[in-house]
């Protein structure tokens, strides 16, 4: 082994970096902004879950617990009544809610006491520390001396005692794979058709530059959906991830994340010269929106300005479609499934025409 | 006026930041005429041709081309670009990759006369990324006449051609010029600059002597072409 030969690959290797600023930037930049991003996320994500509490109790004990459920630093209760508490559910206000019965301080003189507990039951996470909150305040009741049995009733909105974590992740990540591969894909083979050369010809040419978008797309769309049934057919039947949706709704959700993950690969292709900068793009928009998107932690959570920068990301509304068809049943007469679908539409329509333009401005 | 020409390049300049690759060219091209573009490397020729086709907007000065004013969508129907790389889709067969010219220009009849002109019809089948140079350069050279173009703008197309099929593209050139079609040709060979009807030199940007071979060998005061160009070359440089 020679060191000079060696040494001549390496600063071969080093000297290249020198004049692609972009991918030392990356190299150095890109590890803190994740890190400050990923902290921030978790240490700043303070909300403790909010709980409804309605308090029907005619005897005074009643009053006892749900006083000590506010005290409770688990949870963050407000009274509610209980005939609004499913509808709290639904539009996510409240993650849950305890109902009290009337005859709470007659259960608790009789030894049972059974409290209801409405669980959204989506977000596995959550249930846990309504639970806790709740455990605690009867222990305060305990203490007061008798031997009391505790029976909550507890009623799930979705989901149920079986559903676990791949449930809830799963239909996120069903769409976060097919959009993802799609991309990478997408902007490497736009890419190619630049550095090759055959761009240019394709320029010289009477194609107008949206028919070279449009045909693109569609190859590729071809592609996508092959995955995305491929990858819908695994989740389903192999790994049964839990449905309650409308499996042609899946897909269609499916495919139009995959479209405008082509769109948006043709976009970003027109500003990388290399498939090394190409593949930057990877951390750069792949990584802030798996972590901002609500796969991973729900956006209610993230501490304030970040649920603003999530809320106009695509993968966002991606995100949340998915698990409003798969997790809670949603079908298009849903208001917010209309939302998440048209959101996304917008962004497939917004990659299509910028990467368009774009385009042409690249090779004027 | 223009419209006697088939391609009309007015005082154009371009500038990539602050170098100038093209400073003031105004040159025209009848219709039926090979013209040939000289000039060493770097000189200009490349970008020229690619104004000429809209792919580079000039900075100043205008080009038209069939009587339409570059860029123009419309005006690239009828125009042929083989670019000095030869560009192709290295995954698909010679094949598909001149039906596929051929069927962005809406021509796909031409493709088996396209394939055997370059003499490639045997190797139609072949992947491109398995071809040698030489057949590359085919390749590329049928993608770019398979839809019979009235305006053919040929960059270095018989870099690694051998000798007999050069002569054979020459003589089909030629016979295509007979038949109305316009060709633009750059190149650095000599016996090849012979067989145009006009020949342009170029370099540092600018259009240095035009005219026939003949012409050229008396401006630049040799009988060898090769000679007159380095001395009309050295002139300028001087
Ligand atoms: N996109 C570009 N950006 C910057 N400079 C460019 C660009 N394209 C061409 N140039 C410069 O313009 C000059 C002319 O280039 P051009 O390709 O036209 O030369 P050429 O005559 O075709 O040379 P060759 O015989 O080597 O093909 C060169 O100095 C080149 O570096
Ligand atoms: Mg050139």
């Amino acid at each position: 082994m020679s060191g000079r030969r060696v040494g001549a690959i390496t600063r071969r290797l080093l000297q290249g970096f020198r004049r692609d600023r972009r991918t030392l930037a990356l190299l150095f930049v890109a590890p803190i902004v994740i890190l400050a991003l990923l902290g921030y996320l978790l240490r700043g994500s303070s909300t403790a879950p909010n709980v409804g509490i309605a308090n029907e109790d005619t005897g005074p004990l009643g009053a006892v617990v749900a006083g000590s459920l506010h005290q409770s630093s688990h949870i963050d209760a407000t009274d509610i009544d209980a005939s609004a508490g499913d509808s709290k559910l639904k539009d996510g206000s409240l993650v849950a809610y305890i109902v009290l019965p009337a005859n709470f301080s007659q259960q608790a003189q009789a030894g049972t006491i059974a409290p209801e507990v409405h669980l959204e039951g989506s977000q596995p996470g959550q249930d846990s520390p309504v639970l806790q909150a709740l455990q605690q305040s009867l222990i305060s009741i305990a203490g007061q001396g008798n031997n009391i049995h505790f029976a909550p009733n507890i009623h799930y909105l979705y989901g149920g005692p079986n559903f676990d974590t791949l449930d809830y992740f799963g239909a996120a990540f069903i769409g976060l794979v097919v959009f993802f591969l799609v991309f990478v894909i997408t902007i490497v083979a736009f890419l190619n058709e630049r550095t090759q050369g055959t761009l240019e010809r394709l320029m010289a040419s009477p194609l107008r530059r949206g028919e070279i978008v449009v045909g693109y797309m569609l190859g590729f769309t071809v592609l996508a959906v092959i995955q995305s049934i491929e990858v819908l057919v695994f989740s389903l039947a192999v790994l049964r991830i839990h449905n309650e949706g409308n499996v042609f709704l899946i897909f269609g959700m499916e495919a139009l994340m995959a479209i405008a993950a082509v769109n948006l690969g043709i976009f970003l292709s027109m500003f990388a010269r290399s498939e090394f900068q190409a593949v930057q793009f990877i951390p750069l928009v792949i990584v802030p929106q798996v972590l901002l998107s609500g796969v991973i932690f729900p956006v209610s959570s993230e501490p304030g300005p970040l649920q603003w920068l999530s809320n106009v990301l695509p993968l966002t509304y991606a995100v949340n479609g998915m698990r409003d068809i798969m997790v809670k049943g949603a079908d298009l007469t849903w208001s917010s499934l209309q939302v998440d679908v048209a959101v996304v539409a917008g962004f497939f329509l917004l990659f299509l025409v910028a990467g368009t333009a774009t385009l042409r401005r690249r090779v004027a | 006026m223009s419209e006697t020409y088939a391609v009309n390049v007015d005082d154009v300049s371009k500038s990539f930041g602050s170098f100038k690759a093209l400073n003031g060219v105004t040159l025209r091209v009848r219709q039926g005429e090979i013209y040939g573009l000289l000039g060493p490397n770097g000189a200009g020729k490349t970008t020229l041709i690619r104004a000429i086709c809209g792919l580079v907007e000039a900075n100043d000065g205008s080009v038209t081309v069939l009587g339409q004013r570059m860029p123009n969508v419309a005006v690239l129907r009828h125009i042929g670009y083989m670019t000095q790389q030869a560009a192709l889709y290295p995954g698909l067969s010679v094949e598909e990759n001149v039906a596929f010219f051929a069927a962005i220009n809406s021509a796909e009849a031409g493709v088996k006369a396209a394939l055997e002109l370059v003499h490639l019809y045997d190797r139609r089948k072949s992947v491109v990324s398995t071809l040698s140079g030489g057949m590359r350069q085919r390749c590329s050279l049928a993608c770019a006449l398979v839809h019979r173009p009235d305006l053919l703008l040929l960059d270095e197309p018989t870099v690694g051609i051998d000798p007999q099929l050069r002569v054979q593209f020459w003589d089909y050139f030629r016979q295509m010029a007979a038949d109305g079609t316009t060709l633009i040709v750059s190149s650095h060979v000599m016996d090849e600059a012979d067989r145009c009807q006009r020949l342009g030199l170029i370099q540092y940007g600018r259009l240095l002597a035009e005219g026939s071979p003949a012409d050229i060998r008396a401006q630049g005061g040799s009988p060898n072409l090769e000679e007159a160009f380095l001395n009309l070359a050295g002139r300028r440089e001087s």
